[in-house]
């Protein structure tokens, strides 16, 4: 019985054991073995072992830190402003509203476009002659040059993420809240609680695994942004748009030092990795 | 006082669904208009000259049939997995999950050489195997997946068992219809990932029969310094009209479906 | 409780059994004769017509050409370079060339060319050390847009020749309103300001290294004449990126824009009516010339092509004078490397596509250096920094250069 339990459990689990061994497993071993090389795509032959040389450069970069500081400020921007904005619009959508649906469907919709199309929008969007500072002189203000000036270019590239995915974490929390089971809202309500407190206590808490799972998907999601950045600024102004994976991007297919761009990856994998464990900690703390 | 609110909410929601739609509807515009005289008119040149740049019934085409793979993939296997992984205890288990947790956070900038080896010693490169085969289980699918599967009561599953039902059956009979809310956030979200993909789409095929649309747009209407914003926008405007037609088509499903919830269902 | 529905046993068994089926699709390709792959950068359409002919010269040999995408061509030309499975014949930007030649990963080509040396123009950008490893095949370069009717709102009544008539046509241009800028200056994009600032360096004698490319001559007296001159300019200027400015002046928003010779199919697309002209870029006031920057498309070959032979033929058929004007007339964008390219009556009836050709003779190409991205990187940042203010040009250059000895120097 254990045994034939035992069996199926990887007969269930085998699809992905098999793709990930094969598809996901060697491309990270490989890369990760190329972060302690000096290697050069083009000449593979040539490449030589420099122990942890590539990781010791990485602390020596100043581009490295900046891309590091702008890719931290990226993801702590961006993540609560999308968390809870999307689920304050689940919670008002949750409710019966007449035309609920529209609304649902509306905020939804910028998900189901490519974040390079996104990009390109937005990039027009924010164009000195476009239309937000169109809308800025409408209302007797000075134009802006969004993507050009060093102090906004990183601001604009984060309100464009939260635009583009809020409503995408606002269907996972509307999944979530129809899970919870109406009787808990009653009996609370029965207990005389009010509707902030109904929240509090039974939304939230309940909610907890799809908030988890939300931060931890944005977060992994935030810390390696580059569609945006190789779109609409390419790491500029004067670098205030340079994240991570834009750098090491740069550093492998432009100066084609691939081993540096690949401890530049790992040393971001375990940024990612530690910040999901944290946030795993911390919310299910709370929970 | 509660109509006040109430107005207020509307409002509120009215201004957010503005901001949220007019990004696209002013790809739509660009997309819509040509030079006039001294202003702009409209015109369907820009799609028109788009459609002629390449074979783009065939990109259409490589585009459904991989996505279609894909996503009946993800919702059977990604399910299957997820149910594992939200049930059952195994040895190795956090090592699996830790690895597979591993493939969504390396940046794919430096996996993309060694996927590409891979693919090239495999003979996968230009086939729709290196499209759907590597895709069929998203991790981001199966912790979606495990992540419901936790929510449902296990009591209807021991019922099924009592009644004698074997561990597939009681997967497919009990489990699979009970998530069925997680499964339409599978299917949505492999499509959208999906159908969007440009890169590995781009790397991993080599001739015109292969490429999917978000690849074969790619080519048309950006210069290495040049942006030609009218046909450029028509481009991306035909990616993103089939999927707001299956979107459209089925919203009733994906959110209401979501909404209704499974455990009444 | 339902039965189990068949459909449910049978879906998993099914889905494993196609996909594998799925995964041998593809594996038996036919091939007939000797197939010759291609990659190119340019619109597959101007292309075609030029290997038809190719192919109709040459029986049995069939050319197999695949578009790349100016985002991602780069990554799938070094991820099939690196799997050892490159095309047979491939075009690269030259700002490229020195360091695939240097990694050994191109086939040389320095006897078999020899005889068309005289017939093209810019061998320079297909060489490293010495030797030819490639073929230029079509030539970019930037000359200066004026928009004619700003000019005359303005009052400026001649084309600016020199820096100071350029500084003084953008400050009256400037002067006609908040919507209006004189000059658009390139900012905020990698690879792409060195190749706008540097026109009025070489202009002035300037360089970022010596001939022999072992040290630094980026902070010398002609570099700073130049960045000090774009930092006057800049108040009158747009700070934008490429796109932007050409879409600007596409819109008659910005009066002088330097830019490729794809802005001219632009606006005949998409502003029939605007007036323009196009000229040299302005030199010193006293003395110097009218540089401008120079890239070309240099066919290559690498060390793992199949089909060397044919990929040479056709790189020598694409090249010709005929032919490569052919293609720059369908994509307006670049100009023949071939010698007398000017004297086709196209050229003689497109008057400003000939300025492109002329401003070509005092163009200058990117150093065959290695590790040129890496130093391009270090410039584009020290410009930016005296664009932006953040340093004086003095200090900006005087830091960029130090930068860049210490790269020449770790490389050696």
């Amino acid at each position: 019985m254990v045994a034939a339990r035992r069996a199926s459990t990887w007969l269930f689990l085998s699809p992905w054991v098999i793709t990930f061994g094969v598809f996901g497993l060697f491309p990270i071993l490989f890369s990760f073995s190329l972060s302690f090389l000096r290697y050069d795509p083009l000449n593979p032959a040539g490449a030589g072992f420099v122990a942890l040389g590539n990781y010791a450069e990485a602390f020596r970069d100043r581009a490295f830190w900046k891309s590091l500081a702008n890719t931290g400020l990226f993801t702590l921007g961006t993540i609560p402003a999308t968390t809870a904005g999307a689920f304050l619009l689940a919670l008002a959508l949750d409710r019966r509203l007449p035309g609920r649906t529209i609304f649902r469907a509306g905020f939804f919709v910028p998900s189901v476009v490519s974040m390079v199309v996104i990009s390109l929008i937005w990039k027009n969007l924010y164009a000195p002659f476009g239309a937000l500072n169109a809308l800025l002189k409408f209302f007797g203000f000075g134009s802006v040059a969004w993507l050009q000036d060093p102090r906004t270019a990183l601001p604009a590239i984060m309100a464009m993420d939260v635009w583009a995915s809020v409503g995408y974490y606002m269907l996972l929390f509307l999944a979530g809240l129809q899970s919870i089971p109406r009787e808990l809202y009653e009996a609370s309500e029965l207990d005389g609680a009010g509707a902030w407190a109904r929240v509090r206590h039974v939304t939230i808490p309940l909610l907890m695994p799809v908030t988890l799972f939300v931060v931890v998907i944005n977060t992994i999601r935030s810390l390696q942004v580059f569609i945006e950045v190789f779109v609409m600024t390419r790491g500029g102004p004067m670098n205030a748009t340079l994240t991570t994976v834009f750098y090491l991007y740069d550093v492998g297919f432009f100066k084609f030092r691939m081993g540096y761009a690949s401890a530049i990856a790992y040393l971001l994998f375990v940024l990612i990795l530690v910040f999901s464990i944290l946030e795993m900690r911390l919310l299910k703390r709370r929970a | 006082m509660k109509r006040f609110r109430r107005a207020a909410l509307y409002a509120g929601l009215a201004a957010l669904l503005a901001a949220s739609l007019y990004p696209l509807v002013w790809m739509f515009v660009i997309a819509l208009r040509v030079p006039g005289d001294g202003g702009w008119r409209p015109s369907l040149e820009h799609f028109v000259s788009v459609w002629r740049s390449g074979p783009f019934d065939r990109y259409f085409l490589n585009s459904v049939w991989v996505a279609a793979w894909v996503v009946g993939a993800n919702m059977l296997l990604a399910s299957m997995v997820g149910y594992a992984l939200a049930r059952r205890s195994f040895r190795g288990r956090r090592v699996l999950v830790l690895g597979v947790l591993a493939t969504l956070m390396v940046p794919r900038q430096v996996t993309m050489i060694p996927v590409y080896l891979l693919f090239a010693k495999m003979h996968w490169i230009d086939t729709y195997a290196a499209l759907i085969v590597p895709f069929a289980v998203d991790a981001f699918n199966v912790f979606l997946m495990s992540q419901y599967i936790q929510t449902i009561p296990e009591e209807l599953e021991d019922a099924a068992r009592v009644d004698g039902a074997g561990d597939f059956a009681v997967f497919f009979r009990v489990v699979l219809p009970l998530a069925r809310p997680a499964l339409a956030v599978v299917a949505i979200n492999t499509f959208l990932t999906n159908w969007n993909s440009f890169l590995y789409p781009l790397i991993l095929t080599h001739s015109e029969s292969m490429r999917t649309l978000p690849v074969g747009l790619a080519l048309y209407a950006q210069g290495e310094h040049s942006v030609d914003w009218g046909p450029l926008m028509a481009g991306s405007a035909l990616a993103t009209i089939p999927i707001l037609l299956v979107f459209l088509v089925f919203q009733r499903y994906i959110i209401e479906g979501i909404t209704r919830g499974a455990l009444k269902g | 409780m339902r039965k189990l529905r068949a459909v449910e046993t049978v879906l998993p068994a099914a889905a494993m059994l196609a996909l594998s089926l799925v995964s041998l699709f593809g594996c038996a390709k036919k091939q007939t004769g000797e197939v010759i792959t291609f990659w190119q950068f340019f619109d597959s359409e101007a292309i075609r017509p030029l290997l038809v002919r190719f192919e109709q010269a040459h029986p049995g040999v069939r050319v197999e050409m695949q578009q790349l995408t100016w985002q991602s061509g780069r990554e799938k030309i070094i991820a099939a370079v690196a799997a050892g499975e490159p095309p047979d014949l491939c075009e690269l930007g030259s700002t490229w060339v020195a360091k695939f030649a240097s990694d050994g990963a191109l086939l040389e080509r320095t006897s078999q060319t020899a005889d068309l040396r005289d017939g093209y123009r810019m061998w320079e950008t297909a060489e490293y050390e010495g030797r030819v490893y490639g073929l230029p095949w079509v030539l970019g370069t930037r000359a200066l847009f004026v928009n004619l009717a700003l000019f005359e709102r303005a009052r400026v009544d001649s084309l600016p020749r020199t820096w100071q008539g350029l500084l003084e046509a953008s400050k009256k241009v400037d002067g006609l309103g908040s919507d209006v800028y004189g000059f658009g200056l390139n900012s905020g994009e990698r690879y792409v300001l060195y190749k706008k600032f540097m026109p009025f360096a070489w202009g002035n004698g300037g360089a970022v290294l010596s001939e022999d490319m072992s040290r630094s001559v980026f902070d010398s007296r002609q570099n700073l004449e130049a960045l000090r001159f774009l930092t006057t300019l800049r108040a009158s200027s747009l700070l934008e990126k490429q796109d932007v400015l050409d879409r600007s002046f596409i819109e008659g928003r910005v009066g002088i824009v330097l830019s490729g010779a794809w802005l001219l199919r632009t606006l005949e697309k998409e502003a029939p009516s605007l007036r323009y002209a196009v000229t040299l870029v302005p030199r010193p006031d006293a003395g110097g010339t009218h540089a401008s920057f120079a890239g070309a498309e240099v066919l290559v070959s690498f060390r793992g092509s199949k089909h060397p032979q044919g990929a040479l033929e056709l790189a020598r058929f694409l090249m010709q004078k005929e032919n490569a004007v052919a293609l720059a007339r369908a994509v307006r964008s670049v100009q023949p490397a071939a010698v007398g390219a000017e004297d086709d009556p196209y050229y003689r009836e497109h008057e400003a596509d000939r300025v492109f050709i002329e401003q070509l003779r005092t163009a200058v190409g990117t150093p065959p250096h290695a590790r040129w991205a890496e130093i391009e990187d270090i410039v584009n940042e020290s410009l930016e920094e005296a664009l932006h203010g953040s340093k004086s040009p003095e200090e900006a250059l005087r830091e960029g250069s130090k930068r860049i000895e210490a790269l020449l120097a770790s490389s050696s």
